[in-house]
């Protein structure tokens, strides 16, 4: 049998309570209480799009931080392209793709090349591939007039597709991307969903991972879609599936349905 | 090996294309220098007396004797805060998420990092000691160059374990850099930076001949100003490398486990 893409074992992760003044300091040393995955499982098989649907807070976030070895759980296991996020770090990051949403993290003083350059070759890329890397995804990102710009001159949506840009440069097995089109205008955003889908997952060598507050997003990009909701899983299944079983007419109605937040639960927990 | 040093290159790259884009800071650290060594001039020749210069341990003016105390303050100041600051500067830009996601790992990272703002460092205080010899007859005739390099590069062995200390406290607190608060202002009255540690009374006498400091700057001194050769040196040098190996595996212990600590907290790229 084919070894899963992503494989999430019963994963649990809690952080320290957030603390304020004098007892801020004492937070490193705190003990782990609130919860943000409880025994979450779930696969994600190679060449699949695996969307992950929750409200803020619901875990995702805290999920691919996780696959891409920024957090340590504390319970359970997770695995990428057959390796432990844990004790093999260095092998999930060599197979990993990571783009978050929020934060890009360029150097601002550094040129858009230079900086894909610098990543890409800390990904053991040599000179020549990471130059002939960043020129094909130059063309694909339509960033090639950008490369020779400092990064601080740059618009927000072209340092979106900058970061995508190096999550795609090493050519990696799985991505992880965390609200990927978060500062892409209509069009760019609908760009870079045509790009991912024909350019990257098509071809069925890449496995996909991502998160998404925008439902057209997830309805286009995703074969299956897992619901959480306080770091649980809800359900996990192909859109129109999840629509049939919960006999919701679209997956906003699937989602609001499935975490009790719909109108008539709200109507419904009044009442009671 | 390679694959570490390919890394630490790229670093270094890094930094020195980024300091390329600020063409002007060159020239104004130089101007800097310049009246830098200018005042440790003056200041020596309004305090400088036969019995001073008798004082001194490598003899000499106090003028050479206070530069390179300053210049080494310097390098002392590198050691200890290069570690955190680029860090901090990483966590800062957002830039430390990403890093931690490629192939590289934050203690090569770490190191990478401060290859370039030592080597600025030790640029700056060429510059210190030319405008020094230059214009203000610092003495250079007698230097053994080579010591001099060994001396350097045994303090950075020896002070690098408190800089990645700082480091450690800077993932887990976020902010602040006790080691180097408390080492500079130790060191600076007990290490014999500006004036030599024989004229401290003979309680902090003892505490200066446990600061590896002390033993740095005779040896820079020795180095520079008497012109000592390695052999001659062995005392200090011994020190400073025992310093190293009391502190560096210890100090990257506690890195480890403050990096891991941050992972399960959650609060590594928090600031």
């Amino acid at each position: 049998m084919t070894e899963p893409a992503i494989a999430v074992e019963s994963l649990g992760k809690l952080f320290p309570p957030a603390r304020s003044g004098w007892r801020a300091f004492l937070q490193p040393f705190e003990k782990s209480t609130v919860v943000a995955l409880a025994g979450l499982s779930l696969e994600v098989r190679v060449g699949e799009s695996l969307a992950l649907l929750g409200a803020n807070g619901a875990g995702k976030s805290t999920l691919l931080r996780i696959l891409a070895t920024l957090l340590v759980p504390t319970a359970g296991h997770a695995r990428v392209a057959g390796h432990d996020t844990v004790h093999h770090s260095r092998d999930v990051r060599r197979c990993l793709g990571y783009h978050a949403g929020t934060d890009h993290g360029f150097y601002p003083r550094l040129t858009a090349r230079q900086n894909l350059l610098f990543f890409g070759r800390l990904n053991l890329l040599s000179n020549a591939a990471a130059s002939q890397r960043i020129s094909a995804l130059a063309e694909q990102f339509e960033i090639r007039n950008a490369l020779h710009r400092q990064v601080r001159t740059l618009s927000s949506g072209t340092v979106q597709r900058l970061s995508l840009a190096r999550a795609l440069l090493h050519q990696p097995s799985v991505l992880l991307l965390d609200e990927p089109t978060r500062s892409l205008d209509a069009i760019a955003a609908a760009e870079f969903r045509r790009f991912l889908k024909s350019e990257i997952l098509r071809p069925g060598h890449t496995s996909l991972l991502f998160a998404s507050h925008t439902l057209p997003e997830v309805e286009f990009l995703a074969d299956r879609v897992a619901v959480l909701d306080a770091g649980r899983l809800l359900a996990c299944d192909t859109p129109s599936a999840l629509k049939r079983s919960t006999g919701a007419a679209s997956l906003e109605d699937v989602f609001l349905h499935l975490t009790g937040r719909g109108a008539g639960s709200s109507e419904r927990s009044i009442a009671e | 090996m390679i694959r570490i040093l390919r890394e630490l290159w790229l670093f270094f790259w890094r930094d020195l294309t980024i300091a390329r884009t600020y063409r002007t800071v060159f020239v104004l650290e130089a101007i800097e220098a310049l009246f830098g060594a200018a005042v440790f001039y003056y200041v020596a020749r309004f305090v400088d007396t036969p019995q001073l210069q008798h004082a001194l341990p490598q003899g000499g003016s106090y003028f050479a004797f206070s530069l390179v105390g300053f210049v080494f303050l310097d390098y002392l100041n590198a050691a200890l805060d290069t570690f955190d600051r680029s860090l901090e500067e990483a966590r800062d830009s957002g830039t430390l998420e990403h890093l931690l996601v490629t192939q590289t790992s934050l203690p090569v990272f770490l190191a990478g990092s401060t290859i370039y703002p030592f080597a600025a460092t030790t640029l700056r205080i060429v510059v210190y000691v030319a405008w020094g010899a230059a214009l203000f007859g610092f003495p250079l005739h007698a230097a053994n160059w080579f010591a001099v390099i060994i001396v350097l590069l045994a303090t950075l062995l020896a002070f690098s374990g408190l800089g990645i200390l700082s480091a450690s406290y800077l993932l887990l607190f976020k902010r602040g850099n006790p080691a180097k608060w408390f080492f500079l202002g130790v060191s600076s009255v007990v290490g014999g930076m500006l004036f030599p540690v024989n004229i401290l009374p003979d309680w902090l006498q003892v505490v200066a001949h446990f600061n590896p400091v002390t033993y740095a700057l005779d040896a820079m001194r020795s180095a520079l100003l008497g012109g000592a050769n390695v052999a001659g040196l062995w005392r200090p040098l011994a020190v400073l490398l025992l310093s190293a190996l009391a502190v560096l595996p210890g100090s990257m212990a506690v890195f480890a486990w403050a990096l891991r600590r941050t992972k399960i907290t959650g609060t590594l790229t928090h600031r």
